[in-house]
């Protein structure tokens, strides 16, 4: 039988594939949330806007702007490793868009008490993740650590800093008058001497995955945009060819114990399989 | 192949000619025809109006641009902002007819060109305010009544005076900046830093 597959299908359950062979099983949102369960979190969504309807018994709901929430929501013993795959549709308002869009979003969250094995484990399926759908273009993770940048972008203008981080902008730290250090870890690209100031397991990380992917993991600060939520590793994934970042995920300590579960540790990742369209394969 | 979008108009010019000083130039580029694409080599580039260079960026249809810092804040784009080129230094200021109080009680009716702008400055002073958006001549807004005040890009300060305003804050120091989309960065790397050293060399 001939089956003929979008490209967003086609590398959704390609990615379905990778992720049930790693033991991560399949989490299905069968229902809609309420509204005020993502109202909650709106630092974490990177999307301010939810799409919502009234129900018939008069609460308002929303269509889906995330699942991590809806996954986390479920996980009632912090004890015991869980380790979730989706692939869902998501109702965002891209950045720069005036109107809100259906968004195709695979991805993996690995919840409990969580390993440096574990953790390795979520980046080399990152990795894993953008060779499929790079499919012989080049590619590239870009990984950094919230934790120590947390630490450097206090003050009032820590909102500033960091918006000059994420651009990359080092006039701008300069005239904010941000920490040494900080400018450092934003001024040089693949900044392998600044692992020194990481902590000894983030350092290790950042090592294993250097020498075990070469090029396509590198160490880029510019890639911590949230602190409230993110903890630890933040990390992004590029395909050359697609304008924006297509994956993005990192460790959200931050977002479990605000959401009651304190002490657990979460980190995982999501795919945004609408730019896939835009690749052209054979 | 590289694609760099450049600001049409007055900017546009001087950015070019650092562009050049650089050792980077496009024939034909300052020619006065409706030419809008030149190539040289393996890098391509293009004017399009000011306000569109970050869209071109963001969206990676240019892998780098030259847009004025006033753009990038009334846009907020997801770009990389790499270097301060400082050339068509100037400051966002909030300016109003000479004599001008502010009766904290009323609403206060901004004109400006640039309402993102304006509204986060007058929500960190804690200021409610009524936005008025107008595409140019905003002098004429508070000498007819329009608004009480004008949010606008004030370089020496000659057209506010010769109109009877005068400036009440400066608030924001602009000048022309070099961004990049972001996922080009990562796979140009080599070409867009060998731009910024050359650029950056004064």
């Amino acid at each position: 039988m001939d089956y003929h597959f979008s490209p967003e299908e086609f590398f959704a359950f390609s990615l379905r594939d990778i992720y049930s062979r790693q033991g991560y099983s399949l989490f299905r949102m069968s229902r809609f949330e309420e509204y005020d369960f993502y109202a909650g979190a709106k630092d974490f969504l990177t999307s301010k806007h939810v799409l919502t309807f009234s129900n018939p018994d008069g609460r308002l709901m929303a269509l889906r702007p995330d699942v991590t929430l809806s996954i986390i929501r479920n996980i009632k013993d912090i004890h015991q490793l869980h380790k979730f795959y989706y692939d869902e549709k998501v109702y965002r308002v891209p950045h720069g868009a005036d109107a809100f869009r259906e968004i195709p979003q695979t991805g993996i969250e690995c919840i409990g008490p969580l390993g440096l094995d574990d953790i390795k484990e979520v980046i080399a399926l990152a990795l894993e993740t953008l060779c499929v759908i790079a499919g012989g273009r080049r590619y590239v993770l870009d990984a950094a650590h919230a934790g120590l940048v947390a630490s450097l972008v206090n003050g009032d203008k820590g909102g500033e800093i960091l918006k000059c981080l994420c651009a990359k902008n080092v006039h701008g730290l300069r005239t904010l008058n941000a920490d040494e250090r900080l400018i450092r870890l934003a001024e040089i690209p693949n900044n392998l001497e600044a692992l020194s100031e990481f902590d000894e397991d983030t350092e290790e990380l950042m090592k294993f995955f250097s020498e075990e992917f070469g090029q396509n993991f590198r160490v880029d600060f510019s890639t911590v945009n949230n602190l409230n939520y993110y903890n630890g590793l933040v990390f992004r994934g590029f395909v050359e060819g697609l304008p924006e970042a297509v994956l993005s995920g990192g460790q959200y300590d931050g977002l479990l114990e605000a959401r009651g579960l304190a002490g657990c540790h979460g980190v995982g990742f999501a795919v945004n399989l609408s730019l896939v369209r835009r690749l052209e394969h054979d | 192949m590289i694609n760099i979008a450049f600001p049409k108009g007055r900017l546009g010019k001087k950015v070019y000619a650092l562009f050049e000083k650089a050792g980077f130039s496009w024939p034909g580029m300052t020619d006065d025809n409706r030419k809008l694409v030149f190539t040289h080599g393996d890098m391509r580039a293009f004017w399009v109006k000011p306000f569109d260079v970050p869209v071109y960026v963001e969206r990676g249809t240019a892998d780098i641009g030259v847009a004025g810092k006033d753009i990038l804040l009334e846009r907020s784009p997801d770009v990389y902002e790499l270097l301060d080129l400082k050339a068509g230094a100037c400051s966002m200021a909030v300016a109003a007819p000479q004599g001008f109080r502010d009766n904290s009680s009323d609403t206060l009716r901004v004109a400006t060109e640039f309402p993102n702008i304006a509204r986060k400055y007058f929500a960190s002073q804690g200021r409610d305010i009524d936005i008025i958006t107008l595409r140019g001549s905003l002098e004429l807004a508070p000498i007819l009544g329009l608004s009480d005040v004008i949010v606008d890009i004030v370089e020496t300060g000659t057209t506010l005076r010769e109109n009877n305003l005068c400036v009440i804050d400066r608030f924001q120091s602009l000048s022309a900046r070099l961004i990049a989309n972001k996922s080009s960065y990562k796979f140009k790397e080599d070409v867009i830093s060998m731009i910024i050293r050359r650029l950056a060399v004064d």
